[in-house]
């Protein structure tokens, strides 16, 4: 049931009489319409008020105008999507091209000429013999010869024993105890 | 061989084939689509926003994403729907800087005013009646302001709005009408304008049924 009534219905449309640029039918159907209506009537009196006073003051906006230059739309998008032919690009890669070869080959004398050949070849051999010498030497030969030549070389290092230069005149070792000869005061020799 | 425009003079190649143009490295065609809409663009930004600096930048980003956009454009018709949603949706998600104070567009259009020629008094009433219009522009809703812009500022019609705001046609008339009645109430009260206020709506098919009262005895009594 309707309850309240919100006016004609075709008050909408004579609001828009203007804006919504009707057809000649449409126009001769609004205008029968509002001779009989006095709400339609009104609404589209005021509309065609509303709608020139919209008109003339938004009139010198309309004539606002501005200075920009295209230019500025080609630094915003970037230089990137300028060229588009890869042969345009050519003379620029092969320039940056020159510029990595250049880089990487002064990179690499560098590189090269900061480590001492001879510093690095001991290192690397001294690292080999100090893994592979200790294990062999950690496990003794299975036949005869191999073994007595495993005992010659894990024999401890005499060299750096201390050597008392009295006991070892001739560079061999006594099995005993040197004996000090005594010579008392009346011996004569014989 | 290729002929060389001047864009800006204008160009008489649709929308279609100056993006298809653009879009195959021709510069030219792009400058002419810029040359075509830089103004249209720069006057929503500067009523949406009302910083004439933002507005400039508006027009630059608008363009720019137009031009990222080149090989996706299929523009039956016209850009200009396209290009009036950027620029709405940019103008909308830009903030206002800081320090700057925004003019409203009565402000905006004394300074396009400057150069009118006539009496002092014509241009000063001109003016007035200027500023008290656009001032009620702005009290406006932000929807409905942007359908009143467009429309009596941009030219568009009310389809083309529809495109742009991204809603439907029914959709946009309801805002304008909106917009009109609301202008309407606020102008009425200038009678140098001529506008008759609105009238209260007289139901003449249904009147609201009058609430019954019906006067029980108190029981105290």
């Amino acid at each position: 049931m309707k309850i309240v009534s919100r006016g004609c219905a075709s008050r909408q449309v004579a609001y828009l009489a203007l804006a919504d640029r009707l057809s000649a039918s449409e126009r001769v159907a609004l205008e029968t319409h509002a001779s009989s209506c006095a709400e339609c009537a009104d609404a589209l009196r005021n509309a065609r008020r509303v709608d020139a006073a919209l008109h003339v003051a938004f009139s010198p906006l309309r004539e606002r105008r501005t200075m920009i230059a295209p230019g500025r739309v080609r630094l915003a998008v970037g230089p990137r999507s300028a060229a588009k032919n890869p042969w345009l690009r050519a003379p620029r890669f092969f320039g940056r091209l020159a510029e990595v070869a250049v880089m990487v080959g002064v990179t690499l004398f560098a590189v090269s000429t900061t480590f001492d050949p001879s510093t690095r070849q001991s290192t690397s051999s001294t690292a080999t013999h100090s893994v592979v010498q200790q294990y062999l030497r950690a496990q003794p030969p299975i036949g005869e010869i191999d073994y007595l030549r495993w005992l010659r070389l894990n024999k401890p290092d005499d060299s750096t024993a201390v050597s008392d230069q009295r006991r070892l005149p001739m560079g061999g070792r006594f099995d005993g105890d040197p004996i000090d000869i005594q010579q008392g005061p009346g011996a004569a020799p014989r | 061989m290729k002929t060389q425009r001047d864009p800006a003079a204008g160009d008489s190649r649709t929308d279609h084939d100056l993006v298809y143009a653009a879009r195959d490295g021709d510069t030219i065609a792009f400058d002419a689509l810029f040359y075509r809409y830089r103004d249209g663009i720069f006057r929503l930004g500067l009523a949406i926003t009302k910083d004439p600096s933002a507005a400039e930048e508006i027009v630059v980003d608008t363009f720019a994403r137009a031009h990222r956009a080149l090989a996706r454009l299929e523009p039956d018709d016209s850009l200009r729907p396209w290009l009036y949603r950027v620029a709405v949706n940019l103008s909308y998600n830009r903030r206002p800087r800081k320090g700057v104070v925004l003019s409203s567009l009565d402000e905006a259009a004394d300074v396009a005013l400057d150069n009118d020629e006539g009496s002092p008094s014509a241009v000063a009433e001109q003016a007035e009646l200027r500023r008290l219009v656009l001032g009620a522009v702005d009290e406006l809703g932000p929807k409905h302001r942007l359908v009143v812009v467009l429309h009596y500022m941009n030219g568009l019609n009310l389809t083309e709005i529809a495109e742009v705001v991204g809603c439907p046609v029914g959709t946009v008339k309801s805002r304008l009408h909106y917009a009109l009645r609301r202008l309407r109430t606020h102008l009425a009260a200038h009678p140098e304008l001529g506008i008759e206020p609105t009238r209260p709506i007289i139901a003449t098919e249904l009147r609201a049924p009058k609430p019954i009262t019906v006067s029980l005895p108190l029981e105290g009594k």
